[in-house]
């Protein structure tokens, strides 16, 4: 059969033996919860994500547990369902199992593929690889490149219902910043893999839909996962729970008919070049992730020994590998730098050009054909540390655009296709205003797209920046069915301003250049 | 009185006069000159005639250094809706753009723009260029001009100046404000005029309270010496009383006072205008915002009150932006707008500053009557302190109490 996993939905269905045998070891694991995942082991389950995009399940395969032979056995009538209904199923392998054994086990119950940590032997049945952030097989072969340890996005520090004021900066959770530096290693698309906060919290139903969009605007595809409340209400054909869920699958589907915007590359003005390996991933990758918290739009290019593509309307590149960068990504910068670039650069960069004594009293800033050099006199071990020193010789004059009023929002991307005709400018609000339903049980009403205040506070109108002037722009929001026109004004430096509606959750400036 | 008066020469009088504290006294006025302004595309024609009023600019800054203290409260992200904080609760970019260029044609020497900007924002230019300010303008509006953060050291050997407040003071003995405010001779305060949710009123007395530098009175500072780079804001020391300057600036008068922000404030207000009074004002009410100083404010509400006004004093001129606003320059403690806290006028009377007392301050141009704008009256409720919140404040105001358009804007009828 050939696989559609590219394109694919997945959505993670845990269920049986092997789901009961990990479950029950776990803090807060309830009768209910039981009952949840006995019923999802049910080919009735299925009708809960009829008419909705999900197209693939991800089920648990095996984990190296007695429990194995028994799910792989309990299963086949969900898998067989499941295939009558076109639908992909991808058995998921953890552990330390005996690999050939589940393979040739889900070839015989007619999974798509498994899932498999790490794998790198050969199958004529297909595989797909996996594996933590920090260990992806970013050169997979796979038509789908799925990576764990990823973060449940929203407010941090808080409950999963906590709210970022109008006026504060609030440090979120967010995996846009993973997602560009992997977008940026692999041309495989990306499934995320985490789960809903663990622990028996109510999930807000509003929390589901922010975990879509989070992950749909930096251009991966995560794997739907709901808690053990809201599985037990889709169990129990809870109205609030199918309410949720019509949510959760509306924001899925908007996402579906936008393929293109996947495609789409940052036009931030900052460039951060590293080659994310090792110690390189943890430092450079949050500086990427500092960067987006102070709404610094920035292109991360990966450092993979060969000369890097044209720096085309890049201000600064900041290069903080703590090792000295290889001879062809040493020309590539050196080149942009004497052509009016200004790189940042680790303390190991080398003594090219010439020092401006008392430039700064953290870099030895140098000058370089037209452009500038500033080598850290010190390496830090702290990104936000060594991104803070940086802000100091980067300029808002160099913004490529902006917003007002959206501290709430994650960062924001703005981006251009390939062909350089459209740019989108994507903005996600991770406060939970305005959403007071809850995922699953509970019998409150949902929040998909209700529960919104009477009274739209100011703080709430946020308003875009862009320095280029486009011939249109249209809105796009997970509530509208169709784009409508935004207010467009002129600003006062030269930019152009959009008025945006109060925020709901999401929105998208669709721009024609 | 009037604008040949100069720092030194107040300075001076004051000490003559050794005005003892929290007495009355017959303190010293100024005039005050009013002017209609509907838009800020007038900023340059009216703030010129509104300095030839008061008997032209060159008299105060021809030779000399200025220091504009503009006002940057709250972020450069931070809007009220849809309007820019130049429209609603920030000094306007028109209007300092037009103030550089008569300081330029009236002979100043160098011009300082001079606001405090808190990390990562080191520069205030970051701060415009966040906002979108064109700073490129501002620039070339005039020649010698730079930006100063001034919540961290001034640049050199002598960070940090001295200010002793004439009378002792009400809060503190003396604020470390940052040498800007000492190099240079004529200090011009410009912002918008607000009511201020611990204040009252924010005019242009207000706006020398962000003068004191944030490395020294602003949360996380204390220990020996100035902070390097600013942890936070004012709230902690300033406000709340909730810990002491570094050891090397002199620490507050009576550590047990009150320490309500709304004792304190208005005492701080009226010690730092007493201690490095200002040389000239002039205050923007073209576009303006009601219901507090900024978009966080729980009455903010957008409105155009359409008047420009300038003095050399600061009581007097905050007596006069009182009444344009609505207000009684007399009010005390618990009556409007004061029904919070203290009246930084009168404390700032007592000290010797300037008279409060509108009779004894001469209004040129435009009368008072003819430019009121009353700030109260604007549509959206009124939120005070413990009390229930009015109507539904936030919401865009209309007028009749319909709701209005995102962007509309009430002003005059």
């Amino acid at each position: 059969m050939a696989m559609a996993l590219p394109d694919s939905i997945p959505m993670r269905w845990p269920s049986g033996p092997l789901e009961l045998a990990t479950r029950q070891k776990k803090e807060g694991f309830t009768a209910q919860g039981k009952q949840a995942l006995e019923y999802w082991h049910t080919p009735a389950a299925l009708d809960i994500i009829q008419g909705s995009p999900v197209n693939c399940l991800v089920i648990g395969w095996a984990a190296g547990l007695a429990e194995d032979a028994e799910q792989q056995r309990t299963i086949r009538p969900l898998v067989d369902a499941a295939r009558q209904r076109k639908l992909d199923v991808v058995g998921w392998v953890d552990g330390k199992t005996d690999n050939n054994a589940a393979i040739a086990a889900a070839q015989a119950a007619g999974l798509t593929a498994v899932a498999i940590q790490g794998f790198t032997g050969k199958s004529d049945f297909p595989v797909l690889p996996w594996g933590d952030r920090a260990h992806a097989p970013w050169s997979t072969s796979a038509p789908v490149l799925p990576v764990t340890d990823n973060v449940w996005p929203g407010v941090a520090g808080g409950r999963p219902d906590a709210t970022a004021g109008p006026t504060a900066l609030p440090w979120l959770d967010s995996n846009g910043w993973f997602l560009q530096v992997a977008r940026a290693r692999t041309q495989t698309p990306l499934w995320i893999v985490f789960d809903p906060p663990g622990k028996g919290e109510v999930v807000p139903a509003r929390s589901y839909q922010t975990a879509v969009c989070d992950v749909e605007i930096g251009g991966g595809r995560w794997v739907i996962s709901l808690d053990d409340a809201f599985r037990a209400g889709l169990a129990a054909k809870d109205a609030a729970a199918k309410d949720a869920w019509t949510g959760l699958a509306n924001t899925v589907a908007f996402f579906v008919k936008h393929p293109e915007w996947k495609s789409y590359k940052s036009l931030g003005a900052i460039a951060v070049v590293s080659d994310f390996s090792g110690e390189n991933y943890d430092f450079s990758g949050e500086v990427v992730n500092a960067l987006t918290r102070r709404d610094l739009l920035c292109r991360v290019l990966c450092d993979t020994g060969k000369e890097l593509p044209a720096l085309t309307g890049v201000k600064t590149v900041l290069r903080a590998d703590t090792v000295a960068p290889s001879a062809p990504i040493r020309k590539s910068l050196l080149a942009y730098v004497e052509q009016g670039g200004f790189l940042v650069a680790g303390s190991k960069w080398g003594s090219d050009g010439k020092s401006i004594p008392g430039a700064s009293a953290d870099f030895d800033v140098r000058t370089l054909g037209k452009g500038r050099i500033a080598v850290a006199k010190e390496d830090t071990s702290d990104p936000w540390d060594f991104v803070t020193k940086a802000q100091a010789h980067l300029s808002h004059a160099d913004d490529v655009a902006k917003l007002f009023n959206a501290s709430a929002s994650g960062g924001f991307t703005y981006e251009n296709s390939p062909d350089g005709k459209r740019a989108l400018l994507q903005l996600l609000s991770y406060s939970n205003y305005g959403g007071g339903g809850r995922g699953g049980g509970g019998g409150r009403g949902p929040n998909a797209g209700g529960g919104a205040p009477a009274a739209v506070p100011l703080s709430s109108l946020a308003t875009a920046w862009t320095r280029h002037k486009y011939r249109s722009a249209q809105l796009w929001t997970l509530e509208a069915g169709a784009p409508t026109k935004v207010e467009v004004a002129p600003c006062e430096d030269g930019g152009t301003e959009y008025h945006l509606p109060a925020m709901a959750s999401y929105l998208a400036l669709d721009f024609e250049v | 009185m009037g604008l040949e008066m100069n720092r030194r020469m107040f300075l001076g009088g004051l000490a003559a006069a050794a005005i003892p504290a929290r007495a009355t006294v017959t303190t010293p006025t100024a005039p005050v000159a009013i002017a209609k302004c509907k838009t800020y595309a007038e900023s340059l024609p009216v703030i010129t005639k509104l300095m030839d009023q008061l008997g032209g600019l060159g008299r105060i800054v021809k030779n000399k250094t200025v220091v504009i203290k503009i006002n940057f409260t709250g972020g450069p992200t931070t809007r009220l809706g849809y309007m820019s904080q130049a429209r609603t609760y920030w000094t306007n970019p028109n209007h300092l753009g037009a103030m550089i260029t008569l300081l330029d044609k009236a002979g100043a020497r160098r011009i300082h723009i001079a606001e405090g900007a808190d990390s990562p924002f080191v520069s205030l230019e970051e701060w415009m260029y966040k906002a979108s300010w064109d700073v490129a303008a501002l620039k070339n509006a005039g020649p010698r001009v730079d930006f100063v953060n001034t919540n961290i050291a001034y640049p050199g050997s002598k960070p940090y100046s001295r200010f002793k407040v004439p009378n002792g003071g009400h809060l503190f003995p003396a604020y470390d404000l940052n040498t800007v405010f000492e190099e240079s001779d004529v200090l011009i305060s410009m912002t918008k005029a607000k009511e201020h949710t611990t204040a009252g009123v924010t005019i242009s007395m207000k706006n020398l309270f962000g003068m004191t530098p944030n490395c020294i009175y602003g949360s996380g500072a204390g220990g020996d010496e100035p902070l390097k780079m600013p942890k936070g804001g004012r709230q902690q020391i300033l406000h709340g009383g909730r810990g002491q300057p570094p050891k090397s600036s002199l620490p507050e008068l009576d550590p047990n006072s009150s320490r309500q922000d709304t004792y304190r404030i208005p005492r701080c207000i009226a010690d730092i205008n007493a201690a490095r009074p200002y040389q000239l004002a002039v205050i923007d009410a073209v576009e303006s915002m009601s219901g507090g100083e900024g978009p966080w404010s729980p009455g903010a509400r957008p409105c155009s009150p359409g008047f420009v006004f300038a003095g050399t004093n600061g009581v007097t001129m905050d007596a006069v932006g009182m009444a344009l606003m609505g207000f009684d320059p007399m009010a005390e403690r618990g009556t409007v707008p004061f029904e919070d806290g203290d009246s930084a006028l009168k404390l700032a009377e007592e000290l010797g500053v300037g008279t409060r007392d509108l009779k004894r301050i001469e209004v040129i141009g435009t009368p008072i009557a003819e430019a009121k704008f009353d700030y109260r009256a604007v549509p959206g409720g009124i939120y005070r302190r413990g009390q229930p919140r009015q109507g539904q404040p936030g919401q865009f105001p209309g007028r009749g109490n319909q709701p209005a358009q995102p962007g509309q804007v009430p002003g005059r009828g």
